[in-house]
Order: C-alpha cells, then sequence, then structure tokens
C-alpha cells in the first residue's frame, strides 16, 4: 500500500489517456462478456434450436418452420393469446391500483414521502414465493378473505375464487404492485408545484388539473411501470401454477412442460421465441412511451 | 381559491389517502397471513385454510427436516457466490453506466441492464438448461449461481449507478492531476466512497439470488436443490404448516438485510455533492 502511495506522486506521467480509456472499456466489457456467455449466448440457443427438428428426447439441427406452425395452433395458440390477453389486463390493472397510491405519496411534504414509499417497496423485497403461498391460504374456502367478505355481508356463504382467472389476476397485480409504484411515484413527485397553481388560478378544477396536466406528465412513468410489470408478466409461471389450477394454460406453464416434461426441445424453444418476440413488441411500443424517464429518475 | 373546490379537493385527497392504505393491506396481507399460518395446527400433518390452533411445533418440525436443512445450505451457498459475483460484475457495469467516455456503450449497457430485469424468467431457464445439455456441462453448483448472476448483476449495477451519480466528477480529475493513473483513481478514491452503495447492492443480490424460484427451479439436481424450489415443491401436494415455518424464519432473515441495505442506501443518498451529470 505504501509504494502505491509513492508512486501517485513520483509517476504523473503515467496517466496517458490512452491507458485510461482502456481500463474503462475493460470495466464496460468484463459483465458484457459474462453477461454475454451466461444470458445471451443460451438464448442464442434457443433460437437456433426452434428452428431444428425434435427427435424423441433430443433435438437435430436444422431449418424447419414446422415447430412455430405447431405453437401457433389450437391449443397453443390459444395459451400464448390467452397470456398477451392476461399480460396486457394484468399490466392494466397493475397500473390503475398502483397511480392512486403514487399520486397520494407525491403528495406528501417530502420527508414523509420515503417512508411511505419504503411501506409499499418492502414486500416486494421479500421472497415471491411466500408471498404468493398465502394467497392460496387467503382466497381458499373457509379462510380469511371469506370470513372477512362475510362479515362485512359482501358475501354470503362460500368464496370460490381459488383456481379460478380472477385469483390469478390477483396474484399478478399484488407480485408486481411494488415496481408498479416507485416509477410513477418519481415522475409525480418532479411535477413543478408551479405548474400546478398556475392551471388552479386559471380556474381549472380538481378533475381538470389531473387530466390536463398530471396525467400527460406522468406518460413516462407510467410506460415505465407498464415496462417492469407486463414483460415479466408474458412468462410468468408460478402464480398461474399456484392460483389458476389447471384450467387456463399460459405460455410459462407451456414452455416448462415441454421441457421438463414431454421433452419436445423444439416445439419449447419456438414457444419460447414466440414469448420473446412478444417482449420484443412490447417493450418497442413502451420505450418510446417512456422517453425522459431517464432524466427524470436519475 | 373558492370554497367548494377546496373541499373537493380535500375529499380527493382524503380519498387518496384511503386507497394508499388499502393498498398497503393489500400488500401486507399476504405476509401477515404466512407468519400467523405458520403457527396454525392444521389437520393431519396438513396446513387448512381455517385456523384450527396455535402451535410452535411446525418450527422444530421445519429446523429438524433434513432435506430442507439441505435446501437451505445449498441456497446460502449458492446466493453467496452469486453476490460475489454480481458485486465485481455489477459494480464494474453499474460504474459504465454512468462514466464509460462513449455515450453508444452506455446506451447499449443501459439496455442490456435493463433486458436482464424484463425477460421472463421462464424463457431464460429453459435456455439455460438447453444451453447446458448441448454443451454437455453438468447441471451442478457453478452452473446453478451461473444462472441467478444475471438478475444479481442488474440489481448490483442499478443500486451503485445510483451511488456513482451521486459523486463529484471533480475528485477523479484531482486524482488524475495529482498524478494518479486511472485505476489507481478507481481504486483509491473512487471505490471508497462507492463503497456504502457497493455494499448495499451486495445484501440486496444475495438477497434476489437467495429468493430466486424460477431459473433455479429449471437448474436443480435432486443433490442441488435450493430452498424456494423445495418449497414450491412441496406445495403442490398439500403442504404441511412446517413449510410456512420455514417461509417465516426465511422472511425474517430477508427483512433483516434489506433493512441493512437500506441504512447503506440512506448513507450513499445523504451524503455530499449533488448529481454530477455524465459529460
Amino acid at each position: 500500500m505504501a509504494d502505491s502511495t509513492n508512486s501517485l506522486v513520483s509517476k504523473p506521467a503515467g496517466r496517458s489517456p490512452a491507458a485510461g480509456r482502456a481500463l474503462d472499456h475493460l470495466l464496460a466489457a468484463l459483465p458484457a462478456l459474462w453477461l454475454l456467455v451466461v444470458f445471451v449466448a443460451p438464448l442464442g440457443f434457443t433460437l437456433v434450436f426452434s428452428f431444428g427438428h425434435s427427435s424423441f428426447g433430443g433435438i437435430k439441427l436444422g431449418f424447419t418452420l414446422d415447430n412455430y406452425a405447431q405453437a401457433l395452433s389450437g391449443f397453443y395458440l390459444e395459451s400464448f393469446l390467452r397470456t398477451i390477453q392476461f399480460a396486457v389486463s394484468g399490466c392494466i390493472l397493475c397500473l390503475l391500483v398502483a397511480y392512486p397510491a403514487a399520486l397520494f405519496i407525491a403528495r406528501q411534504p417530502p420527508t414523509r414521502r420515503t417512508p411511505l414509499l419504503l411501506l409499499v417497496l418492502v414486500p416486494y423485497f421479500t421472497s415471491f414465493l411466500i408471498r404468493v403461498m398465502s394467497w392460496q391460504i387467503i382466497l381458499a374456502r373457509g379462510g380469511p378473505a371469506e370470513f372477512a367478505l362475510n362479515l362485512l355481508h359482501l358475501l354470503n356463504g362460500p368464496l370460490d375464487v381459488l383456481d379460478t382467472q380472477t385469483a390469478v389476476f390477483i396474484g399478478l397485480v399484488y407480485a408486481y404492485l411494488p415496481i408498479a409504484v416507485v416509477p410513477i411515484y418519481l415522475v409525480l413527485a418532479r411535477i413543478p408545484q408551479p405548474l400546478i397553481e398556475a392551471s388552479r388560478d386559471l380556474g381549472g378544477s380538481a378533475l381538470q388539473t389531473f387530466w390536463h396536466v398530471i396525467l400527460p406528465l406522468s406518460r413516462p412513468g407510467l410506460a415505465t411501470a407498464a415496462l417492469l410489470t407486463g414483460v415479466p408478466m408474458l412468462g410468468e409461471l408460478v402464480i398461474p401454477v399456484l392460483l389458476g389450477g389447471d384450467k387456463g394454460v399460459l405460455m410459462g406453464m407451456a414452455i416448462s412442460q415441454q421441457y421438463l416434461a414431454t421433452q419436445n426441445y423444439a416445439l419449447g424453444s419456438a414457444m419460447a421465441v414466440l414469448v420473446l418476440i412478444a417482449v420484443a413488441v412490447m417493450v418497442a411500443l413502451l420505450v418510446r412511451l417512456t422517453r425522459g424517464f431517464e432524466e427524470i429518475s436519475a | 381559491m373558492s370554497a367548494p373546490s377546496g373541499a373537493a379537493r380535500r375529499a380527493g385527497g382524503a380519498l387518496l389517502g384511503l386507497w394508499y392504505m388499502l393498498t398497503v393491506l393489500f400488500l401486507f396481507a399476504p405476509i401477515v397471513t404466512s407468519i400467523v399460518y405458520s403457527f396454525n395446527l392444521g389437520s393431519l400433518n396438513k396446513q387448512t385454510s381455517a385456523f384450527t390452533g396455535w402451535t410452535l411445533a411446525w418450527f422444530a418440525d421445519a429446523w429438524n427436516n433434513n432435506s430442507l436443512r439441505h435446501a437451505v445450505e445449498i441456497s446460502l451457498t449458492a446466493s453467496f457466490w452469486s453476490a460475489i459475483v454480481a458485486v465485481i460484475l455489477g459494480t464494474c457495469l453499474g460504474f459504465a453506466l454512468v462514466r464509460h467516455p462513449r455515450p453508444l456503450v452506455r446506451r447499449l449497457l443501459s439496455g442490456l441492464t435493463y433486458i436482464l430485469l424484463i425477460v421472463p424468467e421462464t424463457v431464460i431457464g429453459v435456455s439455460l438448461l438447453l444451453f447446458y445439455a448441448v454443451t454437455r456441462i453438468r447441471l451442478g453448483m457453478p452452473t446453478l449461481v451461473a444462472g441467478i448472476t444475471p438478475l444479481a448483476i442488474a440489481v448490483t449495477a442499478l443500486i451503485v449507478r445510483a451511488g456513482v451519480l451521486t459523486l463529484d466528477r471533480r475528485l477523479e480529475d484531482a486524482a488524475a492531476d495529482l498524478g494518479a493513473v486511472r485505476w489507481k483513481a478507481l481504486w483509491f478514491v473512487v471505490l471508497p466512497h462507492l463503497a456504502p452503495a457497493v455494499l448495499a447492492a451486495a445484501l440486496m443480490s444475495y438477497v434476489f439470488s437467495f429468493d430466486n424460484l424460477v431459473i433455479s427451479s429449471f437448474l436443480t439436481t435432486p443433490s442441488i436443490s435450493t430452498l424456494p424450489v423445495y418449497l414450491y415443491g412441496s406445495l403442490q401436494y398439500g403442504p404441511s404448516p412446517a413449510v410456512y415455518a420455514a417461509a417465516t424464519s426465511v422472511f425474517i432473515f430477508t427483512i433483516v438485510l434489506v433493512a441493512l441495505a437500506g441504512l447503506l442506501y440512506r448513507v450513499v443518498l445523504r451524503r455530499g455533492p449533488r448529481p454530477v451529470r455524465p459529460r
């Protein structure tokens, strides 16, 4: 350590700009290379094998579109369309629940905002599995939800929600709600107060101010929230399995079955690529709308 | 400001407050349920939806369950190595996201980071399974660790990035003017300032790795199975309340780590100069 501090002073010639840039390139290249091997390359394999011929328990390289034809017909097409429908509606529900909560936090005095935001965020950092598996108890017949709803006279008799699509939606909204609140809150907190006052002074009602000033300005936050919730929902595996029973298979389940049970890797790969295409389309649609978020969130 | 509109605004604010409280209730209900039901007597060694009585027996049951203990050991080890890799590579990435001289590289890297966060885990999991099958690499601890690192790297990079943004760029310039070569400026000047962010990131990447279920479920073997995968498997056959007892213990472990990370992160944000934008 002592040597190096000495040379700090004695070697000013060492700071050639090229050497500095080499280190910056290295810092970027190390993680990029690692991710190339453990993340990008496997996805590439999936893409290549989605065009291969499936053989029993294995896969032969080649070029055929049969897997895609199969993945886009009958049962598999149904689950693909259902998955997109679930992700889009799950995402919209999530934003609808998150927006008022984020607006409430943003309207508080600055010192109170962080604890309120943390309260929403803490559940997200606890185990995903624990949070989802509890819904099995809450929503089950004779469970806490049935008890509470009967107590409030909102329901008379047993609650039949577990193993339905409703339960899946509850699970999806629940699991992704915290990460939807954060980006929306970040944009709402940055809307300059004078802008809102100006709208009021010009005679705008609370509703008009919201509709014409606040809502348009929260666009990048909403789009970022949609990106963080809707896109991962396209491959959701655990929530439908635990809460949806066997009704309405989604792509996540269908793909994992091709790999773990049926062992038709080629078909599974084609279905995985279809999900990736749906991901890319959703990202392309939303990224445009997130423009301006980077500056806000930084 | 006219009186009725003021009243309307207050009513709107009250409604928002109510909505926020309901949201928080919604978010915490399952966590509370899971904790309460880990003390549930159940019936015939199975968890029941109705609460049948208090007992501590399930915690003893979980503690004495050898496959559960083995799964916990695997989880602790795998997330330890994943966090190590994530801290090293994620810190590099987080720094490069802000300070890399080329805007194009910065944009590519930040695109990559967000892709890591949003590509559905199921797709990553099956791709890894296929990748290892084709390259004939045997599944084991190293493949499991490698599989869960991308997410941990993304989390680390975003936290470190936030730390780098609060760093005054002039610190590096001053070090350079005083004759420090680039790596020495980074190692002796920048890294010590980033230490709280890096430590917070290490804890968070540990938590995320420990919690990983979907990717791990494709990479586990009979001898290498993580705790979430074990619990998930047992959920599908009518779980014993011992599963909930184990889950509650994990919850407390996670909360402690997250709280530590949160404290460190506060140190990062409280400190010093305003963010300096990259040129």
